[in-house]
């Protein structure tokens, strides 16, 4: 029973808390985001329009820092409604706090706004493009805001016939570009942009791009590679010269003959590769695959003088280098040999010793 | 004679006065740097410190200059090489006249003391610092 009573009161009371959510959120106050933004540090433009064109005609009021607050001169309509209003202010008080109001009979928002960093300048104005006398092309532009030039920097990007942009940043206070040596026969094409410096509290938004200024060949149709007018006359001139050449070389065998000689024709039937070559017999026979050379006995010869021979035996004894089972034979009246006119060998000088 | 030396002698110092302004603008974008640098040397820190308000009238600039220059020699002193420098930026004549706005025929405003600012984070005191260094750049043509 306990258990029921209580399953009963969890039950009504969840009921009761969601028809409480419902009905709170059903009419609850829709509150309104206002976002102001500092244009070109002339004026600040707020807008309430950002969830949808509101319901009822708000009144914008707004102050900066500790002055009074200040009832909007300019709204911005949509279907006869406010949606928005800018208001002048001076540019160089956007450091203090901007408060904004809009109230509609009971209903009062209010709020907040750092515009140090919400500034939006115009774009850059005079985009003018110079051929400078070094030789390098020179872009040169303004700026229509009252900032101070050390407090604008900028961002160029150009491309050279109609290729992807190339982006470069320019510094503050400087407010002219070049291009290095450009080529006659390219087009070119700038655009710059702008906003406040870090130095000056730095904006998040850049500034829309200025309108393009053009450099080079503007009347040419542009692609990627652009035609010579003589590329054609070459073409053809080429190709009636590939004829002509085909022509001569069939009809005039001599200069075919000069000009694409011919390749010999090798045999099919195999020949000897020393039969290629000059060589002697001895020789040839050398690479002969059943060759067989035999060992040439090497002996050691000592130097004896003819007369030391003579007076041992009386006799005299010749010696001769045995050189019937060497493969180069000796020649004797070959004076270059290095063996001397009598040699002796071991043997024969012991069998004199004796 | 007298009257050349007068005219030469006040030439003089119409020209001190158009020339001085590059030279602020140089010693303001100079505390800028060296406020950057100390931002980035000191860790984060959760010290509570006496910080001006963001909305300084024009004529409290100078004033609000002495509570920042007091306020950072008495919490990080003068021992660190870039409290030094930002601290002597902060004292110098080019860094006052640039960061003077007030223009004394029109001014009536009380500026409040140093110790009457809330406390606020040392990251919310430099970057109030920075912000009026800011506001005196954008100023100078």
């Amino acid at each position: 029973m306990r258990v029921y009573i209580l399953f009963l009161f969890a039950m009504m009371s969840t009921r009761l808390l969601l028809l409480l959510y419902l009905t709170g959120h059903v009419f609850a106050k829709k509150s309104q985001d206002v976002d102001c933004l500092v244009v070109n540090l002339d004026y600040v433009s707020c807008k309430w329009n950002k969830t949808g064109t509101p319901e009822v005609n708000y009144t914008f009021y707004s102050k900066l820092g500790n002055d009074q607050w200040k009832i909007c001169n300019h709204y911005l309509t949509e279907n006869n409604v406010n949606i928005g209003c800018n208001q002048q202010v001076d540019s160089r008080d956007r450091f203090k706090t901007f408060r904004t109001r809009l109230t509609n009979g009971s209903e009062n928002f209010e709020k907040g706004h750092e515009l140090k960093k919400q500034v939006k300048l115009n774009p850059p104005t005079n985009l003018t493009v110079l051929n400078g006398s070094d030789f390098n092309l020179w872009f040169y532009w303004n700026h229509t805001s009252p900032a101070p030039l050390h407090c604008v920097e900028g961002e160029v990007r150009f491309r050279t016939n109609n290729n992807n942009w190339d982006f470069s940043k320019v510094s503050a206070g400087i407010q002219k570009y070049c291009i290095n040596l450009p080529s006659s026969s390219s087009r070119y094409e700038l655009q710059v942009r702008n906003r406040i410096d870090d130095s000056c509290g730095e904006s998040i938004f850049w500034s829309d791009w200025s309108e393009p200024v053009v450099w080079g060949s503007n009347n040419s149709t542009y692609s990627k590679d652009l035609m010579s007018p003589w590329t054609p006359v070459i073409y053809v001139v080429g190709a009636i010269s590939f004829i002509l050449l085909a022509m001569l070389l069939l009809h005039h065998e001599r200069l075919r003959i000069i000009l694409v000689p011919v390749v010999p024709k090798p045999s099919p039937f195999l020949h000897n590769i020393e039969d290629w070559f000059q060589f002697s017999k001895g020789l040839k026979d050398n690479f002969k695959p059943d060759y067989n050379e035999r060992a040439c006995p090497v002996r050691e010869y000592n130097y004896v003088s003819q007369s030391d021979v003579v007076s041992s035996d009386g006799s005299t004894c010749s010696v001769t280098t045995d050189q019937t089972n060497c493969s180069i034979e000796h020649d004797p009246e070959d004076l270059s040999a290095p063996f001397p006119s009598n040699p002796v060998s071991s043997e024969e000088v012991q069998k004199a010793s004796v | 004679m007298k009257l050349i030396v007068f005219c030469l002698f006040t030439i003089y110092c119409c020209s001190l006065v158009k020339a001085s302004y590059p030279m602020e603008r140089k010693k303001l974008q100079e505390v800028l740097r060296e406020l950057k640098m100390l931002k980035h040397d000191i860790p984060n820190t959760e010290l509570m410190m006496n910080t001006p308000p963001k909305d300084i009238e024009d004529c409290c600039c100078l004033t609000a200059l002495t509570c920042f220059r007091e306020t950072l020699l008495q919490h990080f002193g003068i021992s660190g090489k870039y409290q030094k420098k930002l601290y002597k930026s902060l004292n110098h004549t080019l860094t006052i006249s640039g960061l003077n706005f007030c223009n004394t025929e029109t001014s009536t405003t009380n500026c409040s003391t140093c110790h009457s600012h809330p406390k606020e984070k040392a990251s919310e005191f430099f970057n109030r610092l920075e912000s009026l260094v800011q506001r005196g750049l954008s100023r100078i043509n």
